[in-house]
């Protein structure tokens, strides 16, 4: 048990981090470098003013066409992302290993709050997963990308929960967790989950497009 | 489900796919996608969460509920996800539903950008779909001898030069009847206005020129038309991905407009058009935007009604509805210009329909659409019945719509629909409304 | 008089002596009164049974003296509560109390190879 947390929390720890960021740095990069090779029609356009209007206006709930047409998924899909974000973030339990390894320490969220958020994240996956075996539009589209991104969203958060109640082998659970997370980490470049990395641009891209050329609203 | 189960025969798609062989299309297929497409398709391919959510923005779909192969979304799964996947390794059958699909199931209308949270441009990825069948020559027949006329003649409707200056001279001898002293000035230097149209204009709307020409004498309008090839400003080209053309019809327009020195180019009441010249055609050529000013002719009415240049006898009998064109308003954010200028023409004003401005719903007819032919007239009517819906629901009897592709479209929706109702252009209404000099 | 108080001095002593004694052994968990109302249940820590698995005799393994955030191994503060020291909010260069015991304890464990590591060993439900 020892020398098992003590890798997936050590070294393997490291190694998903690394994934991430220089994986998320190299996935930036060689975007921008092939957008600078082929799509220079497209990088005339950006502007900060549309970038930031289209974004702020799509962050907004119920703001966006999209959104008003589609309450129930709109009302999942900011309360996953936004527990989704925080719940890792600001758990006690997170905050106190970056304080004993780095000595780092900031706000948290009491467990109680996390615990809620955590079944929230588990609910909206499950809504999702609904929602692509039941509703025809969302079924005939989804691929099996799709669901080894929710899978691994959901794997981290579900032996979360599990882990903090003690409910079955702690022990196992809590390694199973740690990799789950780093599972996570690691696959944000490569997977679906990249568009936590690329969507901003698209969606800057798309309100500098309508913005300053179409001048005309895209929410 | 898909577009394999709905096939229809054209002649031009059928000739195309029956010169292909799968080793043509691997190499067609990644000679566009390595070659013209980048980030933005790359980013687009994948980062689309498979949400669904554009389902509900496309008419197509909106008008076959339940359908979710003519879902945004659902139309790249059928046909880029596929290519992506396979890299190009599909056989000929499939190009030809593919093209099937991206020429007569979308027309770029770009409503599924206010329903995406990601900012994908499905639009974009059906343009490049068509780009692939352009430069596989598997294209409708209807849309393509439009292209073939464009690349012969620089116009879309093989109107050939002596017939082009003898149209508008035809039309300046019919308008004076009406108005004594009106002339259509042919390459008048340096001019204000540069007054361009769509070719179908002069082949068989020539009623158009004549309202035109009409509105812009009452005004006293420093105007003028060319007399030389680069008059016409539509492009199929821009629609069944012949991009080399676009390009080139472009460039010709607004060298025509730069030779005669003009200080803007004024183009008549057409959507597409407007997206070739303000959107994609200048990129084509390396125009950041257009070398010369451009302004549709929304915005050129509303600047003349500002001026108070429109002088009316009456108002027209209303209430009416406006149909907001996709290309200049979520093209060029002309919608509320549209309604100061409709207001101002119209008694008892507008009635709008439930999808409105940016937010409204495509005739069925753009992108290219209604050129694909009567072959594919049905599935444009059917994949109007969202539209028709909401006409029905405004009550009103008059649609104003200042675009020639939603004018053809929308008459085919308001017969099939039984909605009764009558099509205006903006230069129907002014020109049935102003003040006319006394014969 | 003058034999009353080294009398009294070493009953004190050996009062203070037993009392220890009797409460080493009685501790089941930690939770020191500092931290108040407690966010996770309190870490388990039978005193005996840990010092016998452990093979601990030394006192001052664990109860270590030291200031400035300085540990000093020589100085053995057995009978004195941690939170005397290590405040439950940081003070100066000194361990937060929490911090504190995490630290020896996981510190130590990682060390050595065995005793829980993850948050749920300790504090179990």
């Amino acid at each position: 048990m020892n020398a098992a947390y003590q890798f997936v929390t050590g070294p393997l720890a490291w190694a998903a981090w690394g994934i991430f960021l220089l994986g998320s740095a190299y996935r930036l990069i060689s975007m921008y470098q092939l957008a600078k090779a082929k799509d220079p029609t497209a990088i005339a356009y950006m502007s900060w003013h549309f970038s930031l209007r289209s974004i702020i206006n799509w962050l907004i709930p119920f703001n966006a066409l999209g959104w008003r047409k589609s309450p129930a998924m709109t009302i999942a899909t900011f309360a996953f992302h936004a527990c989704l974000f925080l719940t890792p973030i600001f758990l006690v339990a997170h905050v106190l290993l970056w304080d004993q390894a780095f000595g780092v320490s900031y706000a948290t969220i009491p467990d109680g709050a996390a615990d809620i958020m955590t079944l929230v994240v588990i609910a909206a996956c499950l809504y999702f997963a609904g929602r692509r075996l039941v509703q025809p539009e969302v079924r005939y589209i989804t691929t099996p990308q799709d669901w080894l991104a929710l899978i691994i969203v959901l794997a981290p958060f579900l032996t979360g929960f599990l882990a903090y109640h003690q409910a079955i082998d702690y022990d196992a659970m809590i390694i199973l967790h740690v990799v789950a997370g780093e599972i996570m980490l690691a696959a944000i470049p490569f997977t679906r989950l990249s568009h936590m990395v690329f969507a901003v641009f698209t969606r800057a891209y798309m309100g500098s497009e309508f913005g300053g050329v179409r001048h005309a609203r895209d929410w | 489900m898909g577009i394999a189960d709905r096939l229809i025969e054209d002649v031009g798609l059928r000739r195309g796919v029956s010169r292909l062989t799968p080793e043509i299309i691997e190499k067609t297929v990644n000679a566009v996608i390595s070659g013209e497409t980048g980030a933005r398709l790359k980013a687009y391919a994948e980062t689309c969460m498979r949400c669904g959510l554009c389902a509900q923005a496309c008419h197509f779909s909106l008008s076959h509920p339940g359908d979710p192969s003519y879902t945004p979304a659902g139309k790249v799964q059928q046909t880029m996800s596929v290519l992506l996947k396979t890299g190009g390794r599909v056989d000929p059958d499939f190009i030809y539903g593919m093209a099937q699909l991206a020429y007569t199931e979308c027309n770029l209308c770009r409503r599924c950008v206010h329903y995406c949270p990601i900012g994908i441009d499905t639009g974009y990825i059906m343009s490049t779909v068509r780009r692939i069948c352009h430069k596989l020559g598997v294209t409708p027949q209807y849309i393509q001898d439009t292209a073939h006329s464009h690349s012969a003649t620089f116009n879309q409707m093989w109107v050939k030069d002596d017939e082009w200056t003898d149209t508008l001279m035809w039309q300046e001898d019919e308008a004076r009847d009406e108005f004594p002293d009106i002339r259509i000035p042919l390459d008048k230097e340096g001019a204000d206005i540069y007054y361009s149209v769509i070719a179908p204009e002069p082949k068989f709307r020539t009623q158009l020129i004549y309202q035109a020409a009409a509105i812009m004498h009452m005004a006293g309008v420093d105007w003028t038309m060319p007399s030389e090839p680069g008059w016409d400003n539509s492009d199929m080209c821009m629609f069944t991905g012949d991009f080399e053309m676009m390009g080139r019809l472009k460039r010709k327009h607004f060298e025509s407009a730069q030779k005669l020195k003009v200080k803007r180019i004024v183009m008549g009441e057409c959507g597409h058009a407007f997206r070739s010249i303000y959107d994609m055609g200048n990129r084509a050529v390396g125009w950041k935007m257009p070398p010369v000013p451009v302004i549709h002719s929304i915005e050129f009415f509303w600047e003349l009604m500002q001026q108070g240049k429109i002088k009316l006898v009456k108002k027209y009998p209303g209430p009416v509805t406006v149909h907001d064109p996709c290309n200049v308003v979520r093209g060029r954010g002309l919608h509320e210009k549209l309604r100061e200028l409709v207001n101002f023409l119209v008694e008892g004003g507008i009635v709008e329909t439930a999808s409105n401005r940016e937010h409204n719903l495509c005739c069925t007819a753009g992108g290219g659409v209604i050129n694909c032919g009567p072959p594919f007239k049905n599935v444009r009517v059917a994949g109007s019945k969202a539209k028709a819906e909401e006409l029905r629901a405004t009550g009103v009897k008059t649609i104003v719509a200042p675009c020639h592709n939603c004018h053809g479209g929308l008459e085919d929706t308001v017969h099939s629909y039984k909605l009764g109702m009558e099509i205006k252009f903006l230069g129907d209404i002014i020109y049935e409304c102003m003040e006319k000099p006394e014969v | 008089m003058k034999r009353t108080l080294p009398l009294l001095l070493s009953a004190a002593l050996i009062l203070a002596f037993a009392q220890a004694a009797m409460s080493q052994q009685d501790i089941k968990s930690l939770a020191p009164q500092a931290f108040g109302k407690l966010t996770r249940p309190a870490a388990q820590f039978n005193h005996e049974q840990h010092n016998e698995k452990a093979g601990l005799t030394d006192c001052v393994v664990c109860h270590h003296g030291g200031a400035d955030g300085k540990i000093d191994k020589s100085a053995s503060t057995e009978g004195t509560p941690c939170a005397d020291c290590h405040k439950v909010k940081a003070e100066g260069k000194n361990t937060s109390l929490m911090n504190a015991y995490h630290k020896q304890c996981i510190g130590c464990h990682k060390a050595k190879g065995k005793g829980p590591l993850a948050c749920g060993q300790c504090h179990k439900r």
